[in-house]
């Protein structure tokens, strides 16, 4: 099973209900990564602004950081390497992640 | 009413002194305080009134640990300042990352740590550890807060509640709580202390306010709220109580009429509890001997001969200048109480008697709009209701969702996020961007709701105008576009309102600085009710009106001299 971390930018809350108009990205990934937690998989998905710490002490994050500043989050890594820059996985690349077919669930889109 | 002796009181180790700005908290607080020590009781009295002038009053240098005061000696002052907390808080949590991220990526965090929740957090914070400090609490007989403003007091008890629930039932990384790194282990002390409050035989409530109908009708919301959180033991204090009425002096038989009438309408939830009056003083409370005359002698110093203020700018000469400037967006800003919403509604019908198309908008709840008057002139008015926003933007979410097939069960989780204290601020910031849009048609002219409410909003636009820009989010046009349309001085004014007195100008001071951080243009301030406009004969409001001629004068210097004055008037 593949360790897959979302190192986000600082934010108020995961869903991004916080911002003027729901952006159904955050939405979508908010959803599939929930799912995957009652199917007993954890993503671990990190705040900036909680966890500023693992932004430093992770040296491939914090290499990525000091080179593409703070547009160049979020970003994911699998296995410790960086798979997405600058936007979230997309559904797809977390099935094939975890081997867990997400596809039964309702597409998110807009 | 009795007027107030604190020797006949049953008092309590704390004591809480809350009430609107400007009703006088902490003259009250500190001649409670001066008087218990007068009588061999050891006190200690926390101040976090950010208009405090505790310092001169007491002629010494005061702090957030606790000073001993010389002139009085028995007392011990505290000097606590939120904000300043909590723009420690936020240094303490990102200067270790100085350096070790980017810049931007700093900012970013800043940013995040800038909100409403930051401050509250870092005023319960402190205010947290005087309550359940056992070693101050063996020290001194009885320890008193005089509170910041209402609403703000009532966020910070009510925040440690709201949050153990809160952190009880979150089952993902809960929104604001994150901020607060150790919010767990503090945990305990935020439940003691809100033990404490709720523990009649400990703590005893004052509730503050003036013989007017607003400040006793917030004091009666107020008196609600913390009964629902379980503080009961209530009393409450009316200061500056009129007591001589001159039958000749028009004025003086208004204001007193005026305050009775509200003194005999008093909200019910208030006459469940013990009430007392502090009279008017003719003197100001600027130093230890004034403040032991103020619940003890009611003898009048005759000053010098007054005569009514002249000169200076009129309402007329402000609405004028909004109109010859082609003014869209008006806003009347300032603490409750100053007469934000009568202002937003003589200056729309002034620019509708000028020919302009007006559009009316109202935030304050109390809601003192005519409308009758005001619709029967052509102007068109509406009204942002917090509660209604709020559920009309849950709604849009879930509907959202339901649109996007969302299974029940993952409902629960955005249902998780819409209880984040955000979603209020979210959803009144909405509703308000909705309204300016009609700007392209209308003048509006927006009455908002009180200060630290106001501000938000206005910092919500700019951390939401950033957002915008970053994420690819759907973007309403209403919201898109307002902060450059409120950044934009030829079409935006923002009236900063307050009253001749020290705590009200002192807040619209600090509002006006907040404005400027966040680029937001304002060139007219309204002094309101202003008695040295009158030709009062009464000595106690002729001592009074001159004492307004130093805040007025004050007003003057902040605005560039672009301050319009408001005579009272009995309302």
């Amino acid at each position: 099973m593949k360790t897959i971390e979302i190192f986000d930018p600082a934010m108020c809350c995961p869903t991004g209900l916080c911002g003027p108009n729901i952006n159904p990205e955050l939405f979508r990934i908010a959803v599939v990564l929930e799912t995957l937690k009652r199917k007993g998989i954890l993503v671990a998905r990190h705040n900036l602004r909680d966890e500023p710490q693992l932004y430093v002490s992770n040296k491939i994050v914090n290499d990525y950081l000091m080179e593409h500043g703070v547009d160049g989050l979020p970003v994911t890594l699998v296995d410790n390497k960086i798979e997405v820059m600058g936007s979230y996985p997309t559904t797809d690349q977390l099935s094939e992640w975890t081997g867990i077919n997400l596809n039964d669930i309702p597409e998110i889109n807009n | 009413m009795e007027t107030l002796d604190i020797t006949k009181i049953a008092l309590t180790k704390y004591l809480f002194f809350t009430g609107k700005g400007g009703v006088g908290k902490t003259s009250i607080a500190c001649a409670t305080a001066v008087g218990l020590v007068d009588r061999d009781k050891r006190i200690l009295l926390i101040s976090t009134d950010p208009a405090s002038n505790l310092q001169d009053v007491f002629e010494q240098e005061l702090n957030g640990h606790g000073t001993d005061i010389s002139g009085v000696p028995g007392l011990t002052v505290v000097n606590l300042d939120p904000e300043q907390a909590a723009a420690e808080y936020r240094e303490s949590v990102i200067a270790p990352y100085r350096g070790k991220l980017p810049e931007s990526v700093i900012r970013n965090m800043e940013e995040q740590l800038s909100g409403s929740c930051t401050v509250e957090i870092a005023a319960f914070n402190q205010f947290s550890d005087f309550i359940t400090d056992r070693e101050k609490q063996e020290r001194y007989d009885h320890i008193l807060f005089d509170t910041a403003p209402t609403g703000h007091t009532l966020r910070m008890l009510q925040l440690p509640s709201a949050w153990s629930t809160f952190i009880n039932e979150s089952t993902h990384g809960a929104s604001c709580l994150g901020q607060l790194s150790g919010l767990e282990e503090r945990k305990g002390v935020y439940q003691q202390a809100v033990k404490t409050l709720a523990d009649p035989g400990t703590t005893l409530l004052v509730l503050v306010s003036r013989p007017d109908k607003s400040p006793l009708q917030e004091a009666a919301r107020s008196s609600r709220e913390l009964q629902l959180l379980g503080i009961e033991n209530q009393f409450l204090i009316v200061n500056g109580v009129l007591q001589q009425a001159d039958e000749r002096d028009d004025i003086s038989c208004q204001l007193r009429n005026r305050q009775q009438e509200a003194l005999q309408g008093m909200p019910e939830t208030l006459k469940d509890f013990p009430a007392y009056s502090v009279p008017l003083r003719s003197y100001n409370l600027s130093n230890v001997a004034a403040i032991r005359r103020m619940l003890s002698e009611d003898d009048l110093l005759f000053g010098v001969p007054y005569k009514p203020l002249e000169g200076g700018k009129r309402l007329d000469d402000l609405v004028h200048d909004l109109y010859t400037s082609s003014k869209r967006v008006i806003f009347t800003m300032g603490k409750g109480g100053v007469g934000k919403t009568t202002l937003a509604t003589r200056i729309a019908m002034g620019l509708n008697s000028l020919g302009a198309k007006v559009h009316l908008t109202t935030t304050d709840p109390a809601n003192h709009l005519n409308y009758d008057i005001v619709t029967r002139e052509g102007i068109e008015v509406s009204k942002i209701d917090e509660s209604e926003v709020l559920e009309a933007y849950k709604n849009e979410v879930r509907d959202k969702a339901r649109e996007n097939h969302i299974t029940e069960s993952d409902m629960e989780y955005i249902e998780e996020d819409l209880r984040s204290p955000c979603t209020q601020e979210i959803a009144v910031f909405k509703a308000f961007a909705d309204i300016v849009e009609k700007a392209e048609t209308e003048i509006v002219v927006i009455d908002t709701a009180p200060t630290g409410h106001t501000l938000l909003l206005l910092d919500a636009t700019e951390s939401y105008h950033h957002e915008v820009e970053r994420t690819r989010g759907e973007i309403s046009g209403a919201v898109a576009k307002l902060l450059p349309r409120l950044r934009n001085p030829d079409e935006t004014e923002v009236v900063i309102v307050t009253l001749p007195e020290a705590t009200p100008v002192f807040e619209a001071e600090r509002l006006q600085q907040d404005l400027h951080r966040a680029g937001i243009h304002n060139k007219w301030w309204v002094v309101n009710s202003c008695l040295s406009l009158t030709r009062t004969t009464n000595p106690f409001l002729q001592a009074k009106a001159a004492s307004e001629l130093g805040w007025i004068g004050k007003v003057n210097e902040l605005s560039g001299n672009n301050t319009a004055l408001v005579e009272w008037q009995n309302l």
